[in-house]
């Protein structure tokens, strides 16, 4: 039996074991389940206040929609996108950290929107500015969890406006 | 006996500083107190450069330089003290393409935000007990893309988690995010996205 198929091998994989400097330097038996717990309660009753910080990504979101909105026609670029989903992101990131798991959610659909149009028009203007209304209501509202019955409507809600967009976008083409 | 993180140095890159704090005050519980922080990629390399941390935990997009571009740096800059430093990589990202896109970038272990305190920790536990061989090839120089199940543990699973983690690197899910993957087929701008981060 041939290897390669008889033909020289180009790519050549050299495996590399590191010395484990971490396990040598911490030692064995992990954490105990009570300081698990302690950095787990630091997380959940954390007292930072998300809601300024929250301000600063919207706002940053609501000036790149505008942007966005202000080029169509002329140079929608991938700097559009760029400056779109990156506070998307850390609204999406940070939300659930700071008390805020709706604003989690909402970001999450957001970005999956973001991530699949294929271009900015006015519709996608309207959408992505329903969303930044909605995280904008979570957040002055002080919406904390998950909003219960309200929040799975809101949620339902972008969704379906996301699904109608998709489907007017393929009746155009 | 208890780990002795004591003894290890961690560098967080975060641009967030309520989440820096929050994670420091995390670290702190686990036992680890020698910790440095930066606010983008680009101081983080050089002060890597300078402490020589045993683990990094990195955000993945900061101006003016993401954690992506950063872990590259530390594993293939010839000014790198340590290419084979373990790098956590968090981030809100939790499709399979961006955990790939990561790992091509040499980053050991995911986390997506956000987290519980002990997600983290296992990210942690795993590097120490499991760490991964690294590769070396034409194209690229990191932590094998592989995540291999561990075959030579023959006794019985204890943990009703044992089986699902073997998994996770690429399955993982914001810890409170009932999230569903999109189910348009539209064109991906993973030409500008690539750039994004």
């Amino acid at each position: 039996m041939t290897t390669h198929y008889n033909q020289p091998v180009r790519r050549k994989a050299e495996v590399i074991v590191p010395q484990n400097i971490l396990k040598a330097k911490v030692g064995y038996g992990g954490l105990s389940e009570a300081i698990l717990d302690k950095a787990e309660d630091l997380i959940k009753y954390n007292t930072v206040d998300f809601a300024p910080l929250a301000e600063l990504y919207l706002q940053s979101l609501l000036k790149a929609i505008h942007d966005a909105k202000g080029a169509i026609g002329s140079s929608v670029s991938d700097h559009s996108f760029i400056e779109i989903l990156h506070p998307t992101m850390q609204l999406k990131a940070n939300g659930g950290m700071f008390h805020y798991p709706l604003v989690t959610e909402v970001a999450h659909k957001l970005l999956q929107f973001i991530e699949v149009i294929d271009r900015i028009d006015d519709d996608a203007i309207e959408i992505m500015l329903a969303f930044h209304t909605t995280i904008r209501a979570v957040v002055l509202g002080r919406v904390e969890g998950g909003g219960g019955r309200h929040g799975e409507i809101l949620l339902a809600e972008l969704e379906k406006a996301c699904f109608r967009y998709f489907e007017k976008q393929g009746s155009l083409h | 006996m208890a780990y002795k993180f004591h003894n290890i140095s961690v560098l967080i890159v975060e641009d967030n500083q309520p989440m820096i704090s929050l994670l420091k005050s995390v670290l702190n519980t686990f036992g680890i107190k020698n910790i440095y922080t930066s606010q983008n990629g680009k101081d983080a390399f050089e002060l890597f450069c300078e402490v020589k941390p045993d683990l990094i935990i990195t955000d993945w997009m900061m101006k003016p330089m993401d954690g992506i571009t950063f872990s590259r740096l530390v594993r293939t800059s010839s000014r790198s003290p340590n290419k084979f430093t373990p790098i956590i990589l968090m981030t809100g990202y939790s499709q399979k393409h961006r955990v790939f896109q990561a790992r091509d970038a040499g980053v050991t272990e995911f986390l997506v935000k956000p987290f519980k305190a002990r997600d983290l920790y296992k990210r942690i536990a795993q590097i120490i007990e499991r760490p991964r061989k690294f590769i070396r090839s034409e194209d690229f120089f990191g932590p094998d893309r592989r995540r291999k199940s561990d075959t030579s543990y023959n006794g019985v699973m204890r943990r009703e988690t044992d089986e699902k983690e073997a998994v996770e690197f690429i399955e993982m899910r914001p810890a409170n995010a009932k999230t569903t993957e999109p189910k348009q087929e539209r064109v991906k701008l993973s030409s500008f996205l690539n750039r994004a981060s």
